[in-house]
């Protein structure tokens, strides 16, 4: 008996965190370019929700990991992200997401001026790259290497 | 970059269309015609994703090339993914799989939260791929495929695709078993030195080393809630005789193990099976156990990640999963039980298997023939 479901649950999280993070940020540029970028404007929504929800589940885990607690009530798919999210911060990514306090989820998502779609745009490209970083232990596990 | 982008995004659109082409026209069991479709309409929304990105391209805007190419990537990895482990189910499908496939579908149509989830079979060591709704791929290695005497560890799977349906609730009730264990392997006295510091860190390791124990103990449960006995016997026959790792782990590879070691989950089946009052059964599988353990000069000890006196929090939380959760069977452990009994469902004749390969195992596979026969008319 394997323990893939841990790689197939975290690799879909990690496709579906990806998708709806360039989908918002294809808009958010969009807006700031003052084109259209053709997405509905329910998938913008959907997409902004589902990384809120992200964002929400990773300020506890991150919290608990910073205070050297165990992180729980997490698989270790997730318990991984959180500390390498802890790693990233003020090292390799210094967007608003990646600065000392993890922002409100819906003060950050909730961009209106420009300055605010930047550093939106900023924290998401951050965070993209960390999770197409994450993912990658999940492919190798679920396609092997060639 | 953009011609980069659109030339990979064009291979793509071939191999989809030629995936297509040969998914399309294939004929499968009628239990894997739901999945067929599945299979199909994936194809298709994968190449809708494609079409998406070469939309894109045509905008002509440098801004948004990274977007592009990181949904170029990932459609990328989904369609390997796709095309190296959803479409086999189908590919491979043989007038045998209708066993399992049977099997399957009676569990998911025995709770309202997987009625409408798709089951399919592939080849390879017992797993599953639970991530609903999408549909659930079931793996179990090809011999197995053609018998009744481990269907019942299908039940063990599925309780992965219960976790996954119920997790917030689960992953709470697993939170606090964490905070739990937490408390319970705290020493009487906190001293403040580097062996502390060391204790410390390995409490924190078998804490979070608790979350996937939890979740496969939880899908244990879950197992011989379905089954019964028939889940016990797959179980243990099936895992006993792999070597001494099933029986003891050395300290440094349990620590972050996904699956705890398979004695400690005999054990607690030994409990559960006790607490329902089968009693022979628990004390069968017991010196079943040790048996060999003392044939091998094994001792049992877990290193701390297990002790005695977590057992009565982890079964506890474990009923509690199983109350949360409500596999099918549950009912029947209870004093309050209908009463009505299912007359679709598999689990007595997967007990009856059992009972007859244990009494006259030569004469099985006789019995099994004409059984599953029977089964698949």
């Amino acid at each position: 008996m394997s323990t893939q479901w841990l790689a197939i649950q975290s690799f879909q999280h990690s496709q579906d965190l990806l998708a709806a993070i360039n989908t918002l940020a294809i808009h958010i540029k969009s807006k700031l370019a003052g084109v259209l970028d053709g997405e509905p404007p329910e998938a913008v929504e959907n997409a902004r929700g589902i990384i809120a929800a992200f964002l929400n589940d990773l300020k506890t885990f991150v919290e608990e990991a910073s205070e050297a607690k165990p992180v729980i009530g997490a698989d270790t798919r997730l318990r991984q992200l959180a500390k390498s999210f802890l790693a990233a911060k003020g090292r390799r990514f210094h967007s608003a997401l990646f600065r000392k306090t993890l922002p409100k989820p819906e003060e950050l998502l909730d961009a209106k001026s420009a300055e605010e779609r930047r550093t939106l745009l900023e924290s998401l490209a951050d965070l993209r790259t960390l999770i197409e970083e994450h993912v990658q232990a999940d492919e190798l596990r679920i396609l092997g290497d060639f | 970059m953009k011609e980069i982008l659109r030339h990979s995004n064009l291979d793509l659109l071939r191999e989809l269309e030629q995936l297509g082409v040969i998914i399309r026209p294939l004929s499968v069991p009628a239990e894997l015609e739901v999945y067929h479709r599945w299979v199909l309409g994936k194809c298709e929304a994968l190449r809708k994703a494609v079409v998406r990105n070469l939309g894109r391209l045509e905008l002509l805007r440098d801004d948004i090339l990274p977007e592009i190419l990181s949904s170029t990537q990932a459609v990328t990895r989904e369609f390997h993914q796709f095309n190296r482990w959803l479409v086999s189910p189908v590919l491979r499908a043989r007038e045998s799989d209708r066993l399992s496939l049977k099997i399957l579908q009676w569990l998911h149509f025995s709770h309202p939260r997987t009625r409408n989830i798709p089951a399919a079979l592939s080849d390879g060591d017992f797993a599953s791929w639970p991530v609903p709704p999408l549909p659930t791929i079931y793996f179990m290695p090809c011999s197995a495929q053609h018998g009744l005497l481990y269907l019942p560890i299908f039940f063990h799977e599925f309780g992965h695709v219960l976790y996954a349906c119920h997790r917030d609730e689960m992953d709470q009730l697993v939170r606090e078993l964490q905070e739990q264990i937490g408390e319970l392997l705290l020493p009487s006295v906190l001293r403040d030195d580097l062996q502390a510091k060391r204790e410390e860190e390995k409490r924190s390791i078998i804490v979070e080393t608790w979350y996937e124990w939890t979740q496969e103990l939880f899908c244990d449960a879950a197992g011989y809630t379905i089954g019964g006995p028939c889940f016990a016997y797959a179980f243990s026959m099936y895992l006993c005789m792999r070597g001494r790792s099933q029986f003891y782990v050395k300290e440094k590879e349990l620590h972050r193990r996904e699956h705890p070691v398979t004695w400690l989950r005999v054990r607690l089946l030994v409990d559960r099976a006790r607490r329902q009052g089968k009693e022979e059964q628990a004390r069968e599988l017991e010196l079943h156990w040790s048996t060999i353990a003392d044939a091998m000069h094994v001792t049992e000890d877990y290193h701390g990640f297990y002790e005695p006196e977590l057992r009565p929090v982890v079964q506890q939380t474990i009923a509690d999963m199983l109350t949360e959760a409500s596999p099918v069977g549950l009912e029947n452990e209870s004093s309050e039980s209908s009463g009505i009994v299912d007359v679709s469902s598999p689990v007595p004749l997967l007990n009856e298997a059992w009972t007859r390969f244990r009494a006259a195992p030569q004469h099985y596979p006789e019995w099994e023939r004409s059984a599953v026969a029977s089964l698949l008319r």
